[in-house]
């Protein structure tokens, strides 16, 4: 379904971010669809050949038929997304479409190889490139898990990171430790942001400066040919000097709003860690799954230059 | 060399790169989370203030952040900070804040 401008207030809206969602559109169900059918007839011919009493070894006919279609699934999930990726006819959603063929393709292509094994797991080359292909796919799983819970993770930590009102909490609280800023209505209009878009503070020019002056002006007390630097707080006559206002009357009372700010302090750096953190795990999985992908190259090659030793000398000699 | 992880944007920075985008669609294109058409300038809206519609609250929870919106933006704008801040909203509004 398209929104235009035009009609999206028509459109149901929604609230909240679950843990668990999940959203199959056609172009999903249309491959589950062909996997479950293409994996069905293997499996069935599979199931046929073995209590039929043929020949069922990783080299008998079947066996490379197995060994053949498996390598054109990943041949395909390999080639097929990243074709895509950088094909110059895009549209919207053909990017997602070709990542779930990456996954289907994958799936079949593992199931073949399985079936091309015919249950032989000895310590030979084949079952190495198979258990490769195997932690390929588990790493691909875990990786598309990652994919929906991290950003969540993520999405929690900056809410503790950001105000209501979406400023840096962390300038937030440095601003308020300043006597001199805490109640300077013009400095937090500068950062304001309203939520619900009703205003917007900032103007849409980029390179609006604005001309109005900053909480912390420069004075030219020209004295001596100085230039005296005169903070905020000292023009609004020493309203918040700590005697006057009694702060230092009352140092338990400052003491636990320091110590609050503190712990507010630690409390958003550590969402910042975390967040930090969670974004590494999804980039790096990502690095991880390519390595094993690499990995899993390698272990096929080397099967097949196995297999290519023992195969071409029996070619040759029944020549 | 892998860029630096780009950490949350600010709600006055989304709101600069909101009014900086030229609207030419590249980062939902390259976008793999995306399953179903929308245009950017309701994702743009959404994104800042208006109510969050079905589609969009479907690709804001599918966005896993990839980054692959950042590289072919013409004006250098950061998607996935705006997706974040989306899914900020999307987190607090379900919260009621």
């Amino acid at each position: 379904m398209s929104i235009s401008q035009r009609n999206w207030k028509r459109v149901q809206y929604e609230k909240g971010y679950p843990w668990l969602f999940f959203y199959a559109g056609r172009a999903w169900g249309i491959g589950l669809l062909v996997t479950i059918i293409v994996v069905g007839v293997a499996g069935a011919f599979y199931m046929w050949y073995w209590q039929s009493g043929n020949d069922a070894a990783p080299d008998s006919i079947a066996g490379y038929g197995y060994a053949i279609a498996g390598t054109l699934c990943f041949l395909l999930a390999a080639t097929l997304y990243t074709a895509r990726r950088h094909s110059n006819k895009r549209t919207m959603g053909r990017l997602n479409t070709a990542l779930n063929w990456h996954v289907f393709f994958a799936i079949m292509g593992t199931v073949f190889v399985f079936m091309h094994s015919f249950g032989n797991f000895y310590a030979k080359t084949g079952t190495y490139a198979l258990y490769g292909l195997v932690a390929l796919l588990v790493s691909g799983f875990v990786g598309r898990i990652l994919d929906h819970l991290v950003p969540r993770l993520i999405a929690g930590e900056v809410d503790t990171i950001l105000s209501t009102q979406g400023e840096d909490r962390i300038e937030s609280i440095s601003r308020n430790l300043m006597p001199g800023d805490r109640n300077d209505p013009r400095g937090r209009q500068e950062h304001a942001f309203e939520a619900d878009g009703q205003g917007m503070s900032t103007p849409w020019d980029m390179a609006y400066v604005s001309l109005e002056s900053t909480s912390r002006e420069i004075a030219h007390h020209h004295k001596g040919g100085d230039f005296t630097y005169v903070s905020q707080s000292h023009k609004l006559h020493d309203t918040h000097d700590p005697l006057r206002t009694g702060m230092l009357a009352h140092p338990g009372e400052l003491m636990s709003q320091v110590e609050d700010t503190v712990v507010e302090l630690h409390l958003v750096q550590g969402a910042i860690r975390r967040e930090q953190f969670y974004r590494y795990v999804i980039r790096y999985w990502r690095l991880l799954h390519i390595a094993l992908a690499l990995l899993a190259v390698g272990l096929i090659i080397w099967h097949l230059v196995y297999v290519a030793q023992l195969l071409i000398p029996t070619v040759f000699h029944r020549a | 060399m892998l860029k630096p992880i780009t950490l949350h944007q600010a709600g006055s920075q989304v709101t600069e790169e909101l009014r900086a985008c030229i609207g030419c669609n590249e980062c939902l294109l390259a976008c793999p989370a995306l399953t179903e058409p929308i245009t950017i300038d309701v994702l743009n809206m959404q994104t800042f203030s208006e109510p969050i519609s079905s589609p969009v609250a479907r690709f804001a929870r599918s966005c896993y952040q990839c980054g692959a919106c950042v590289d072919p933006c013409p004006v250098g704008l950061h998607r996935d900070a705006m997706m974040m801040w989306l899914k900020v909203r999307l987190l607090r509004s379900g919260q009621g804040k």
